[in-house]
């Protein structure tokens, strides 16, 4: 392998000038979705790899950008309604065309992708313009062929599902059955079928009778990938709820709770806040689950409830200096959390630009930076450390020099190879490893790499 | 008393931060608002606990020694130098006149057991977590309560003087719900942050002059264990009027800040909670109320429990409650 041919630095999208709120890949991976805070989807598409530009082998092109949701007022509550995208969820190709759920705090939208690449062409009674042809003038008749012409994407709204919500919508996930697809806000959940959008069923309502006895809010909720009865749910508490639909019509109670007890040592002020799930993913195998609260990532085992097999610190460093965090809101970020294809290394995001990824074998975790100076040639992107005292290496950050603003909060996994999306704000950053199936962890002595990043002779189109 | 600094503090950004949301993009978010109140709750808990030095848990840090200095926008570390000082015996006097002796005494340092703890430094641990049943009685009615009554009564108590809690019922007040025994003259160097008395005019405000009763929480809460005895008479007219200015800890330049901004926040917010409230009461949606749990339109437009209250109740109350109550 040389190294010259398989370096690259990340692929640095600047998808437009709006935060991007949401990532997705598609179940190849051939597609990647982000939406914005602005309303819009940009989809990307995998270069095919070929031996005519083995520089741009794989990288992710634009493949098509639309505006998904509009801000719209609801006048009836006298309420603004965000057009930022919450979520995408790509379907299951099931023919030419790709569809994809995209939704804001309110609406469910599914569009169609599909591509054209060729147009009819030799009409008799239209010329090219298609205007009319004087009849005249026209002496003999063809049969209109099939002419390629340039890739056009077209994309149109197949579905909308609205009115389904009272409160803001935090998630959607597809059901393994192709058919069905849910929908969670702060407080219900609602079955909807992918054809039907004038109804929709209730299957989670943990909405109190008095409101003022309401102590915790659905925060995220997924199907889980093989059983299509079952789905999960997660609660600002920090418990996860698995439920089946074959029980009940109504999946208030729980098949199983998944509940860690507090540490009575770490009690603060904050320590609700903490504790909340932001993110919760079913492993491919469909065996565990991940979540994501404040300051760690925990691994659950679908078999036990009593508490995760696995809790990785994200940013401990970080436990000492919650209340400025509440001051200035960061400790209400949702951070979201992904896994690799083999569900062997798991990803979340942090501040100043950092992301981190545990590998669940080894034990051993990076923390890696997503931004600019990576983008050298054969630049490998280099294992970053946070110091919080003691002791300090050359390159170390320290906690106080940490930039709350940049924060990673959405990242995504392709499904198969070692390639991930990571959003800075308004950049998307695609990184690749060209050593196939291997991601790398520094050993302890701080010297290794991670990720080999490609090089390429072109920059990336800047997108708005 | 750094306890209660940082819990006033934590207090009035947690206001701040729920009336922010009011005026936001895209509506009310019920989830930060519910974790804003839960930490208002925590926070209030703290700051009632009665003062008593060399009794606060160890923080994460675990610093055995407290910082010189407490820097504005670093957390709690640890209390500002000459801080450690217990209130003086006289401010004490009157300060327990809000706290019901009886109930608080065996409570006195410590924040309800499993409760948050604020993050501070420790110069004694040992007995913090006592106070068992009192701190569970209290405990298991204050999780009863919803996070829209604890932000409720959070703003009550910092809004100035007669938040009778109803662990604090029992105190015998005045009919202006002033704490008996005299009230503190403003200059005394209370150590705590004293809810002022109410006895000064109420702000300007436009409007519903309703004379509420102070606790009307309580009638909420009926059925609450230890809650709604000892309501001051209904008559009572509670007034507000903005929290003086907190005494300034030895060390607290920034403290001073963080105070008087405080202050002129709260009178803030009660002006603009009166002036907005209008609609509350309509109960239409044209009021452009954002209440979360408000937002049933359509199928379920009937809901009667998006006020807590019979409106006759929410009449009476002031502005400044039945925007909570609301909230």
């Amino acid at each position: 392998m040389r190294e010259a041919d398989t370096l690259r630095p990340p692929q640095l999208m600047e998808v437009s000038a709006d935060i991007i709120s949401t990532v997705e890949f598609n179940h190849t991976g051939e597609l990647l979705a982000t939406g914005d805070k602005g309303g819009r989807v940009v989809i990307f598409q995998r270069e095919p790899e070929s031996k005519n530009a083995p520089h741009s082998q794989g990288e992710y092109d634009v493949y098509s950008t639309f505006q998904s949701h509009e801000p719209e007022f609801d006048y009836l509550k006298s309420l603004e309604i965000e057009e930022k995208i919450n979520k995408i969820k790509w379907l299951p190709q099931q023919n030419a065309a790709h569809s994809l759920l995209s939704t804001n705090d309110k609406t469910i939208k599914l569009w169609k992708i599909t591509e054209r690449d060729k147009r009819p062409e030799g009409y008799n009674l239209k010329d090219e313009e298609g205007k009319l042809k004087d009849l005249s003038t026209v002496t003999s008749l063809q049969v209109p062929v099939l002419k390629p012409m340039d890739l056009m994407v077209e994309v149109s709204p197949r579905r909308i599902f609205a009115n389904g919500h009272t409160y803001h919508i935090n998630s959607i996930s597809v059901n393994s059955d192709c058919e069905t697809y849910m929908s969670a806000d702060d407080l219900r959940i609602n079955l909807w079928h992918l054809a039907i959008t004038d109804r929709s069923f209730n299957i989670v309502d943990i909405k109190p009778a008095n409101m003022e006895d309401l102590t915790e809010v659905i925060t995220a909720s997924e199907f889980h990938p093989h059983h299509c009865n079952l789905f999960v749910y997660s609660s600002s508490k920090g418990s996860l709820r698995l439920c089946d639909m074959r029980a009940a019509a109504l999946c208030d109670k729980h098949s199983k709770l998944f509940e860690e007890p507090e540490d009575p040592s770490n009690r603060s002020f904050f320590s609700e806040i903490i504790s909340s799930v932001s993110d919760v993913k079913f492993s491919h195998s469909g065996r565990y689950m991940l979540t994501r609260d404040y300051l760690t990532v925990k691994v659950w085992d679908l078999n036990m409830e009593a508490r995760p097999i696995e809790t990785y610190q994200v940013h401990d460093y970080l436990r000492s200096k919650l209340c400025s965090l509440y001051e200035n809101d960061c400790i209400f970020d949702k951070f979201e959390c992904a896994w690799n294809g083999s569900d062997s290394v798991i990803m979340t995001g942090a501040y100043n630009n950092f992301f981190r990824m545990f590998d669940r074998n080894t034990k051993r975790d990076v923390t890696l930076e997503a931004s600019r100076e990576s983008s050298k040639p054969r630049a490998v992107l280099k294992p970053r450390r946070v110091c919080v005292g003691g002791k300090r290496r050359r390159d170390d950050i320290s906690v106080d020099s940490l930039d709350f603003t940049k924060k990673i909060l959405h990242t995504a996994w392709h499904p198969a190879e070692n390639i991930i999306a990571i959003a800075a704000t308004n950049n998307l950053y695609i990184f690749q490893d060209k050593v196939p199936g291997l991601v790398r962890f520094p050993e302890r002595s701080g010297v290794g790499f991670v990720f080999c990043v490609p090089v390429s002779s072109s920059d990336s189109p800047a997108i708005c | 008393m750094e306890f209660k600094l940082e819990a006033h503090r934590i207090v009035s950004i947690s206001l701040g931060k729920i009336y922010n949301s009011r005026v936001q993009r895209g509506g009310i978010k019920l989830h930060k608002n519910l974790l804003v109140s839960l930490v208002l709750r925590s926070a209030r808990q703290v700051y009632l606990s009665d003062p008593c030095p060399g009794l606060y848990l160890a923080g994460p840090a675990g610093t055995p020694a407290p910082p010189p200095q407490q820097q504005p926008g670093e957390p709690a570390a640890g209390p500002p130098a000459g801080w450690g000082e217990p209130p003086p015996p006289a401010a004490r006097a009157s300060w327990p006149e809000t706290e019901p002796q009886p109930e608080r005494s065996s409570v006195s340092d410590a924040p309800r057991v499993g409760d948050e703890v604020p993050v501070a430094t420790v110069t004694g641990v040992g007995d913090v977590f006592q106070g068992g049943e009192a701190d569970a009685t209290e405990a298991a009615w204050s999780r009863v309560e919803g996070p829209r009554q604890a932000a409720a009564r959070e703003a009550e108590g910092t809004a100035g003087g007669w938040g009778v809690f109803p662990e604090v019922s029992r105190a015998a007040r005045r009919p202006c719900g002033c704490p008996l025994g005299g009230e503190d003259p403003p200059g005394t160097p209370a150590a705590t942050p004293r809810a002022a008395c109410c006895c000064a005019p109420r702000p300007a405000e436009d409007e519903p002059p309703a004379p509420p009763a102070v606790c009307p929480r309580k009638r909420c809460a009926a059925g609450v264990g230890g809650g709604p005895a000892g309501c001051p008479a209904p008559g009572s007219t509670p007034l507000k009027k903005p929290r003086r200015n907190l005494e300034q800890p030895p060390s607290g330049g920034e403290d001073d800040d963080a105070e008087e901004m405080e202050t002129g926040n709260v009178a803030n917010l009660i002006s603009i909670f009166g002036s907005s409230f209008s609609g509350l009461l309509r109960k239409s949606p044209g009021g452009g109320r954002e209440e979360e749990e408000g937002e049933e339109s359509g199928p379920e437009a009937a809901e009667p429990g998006q006020i807590c209250c019979d409106k006759p109740v929410l009449r009476d109350m002031n502005p400044w409650s039945t925007a909570i109550v609301a909230f």
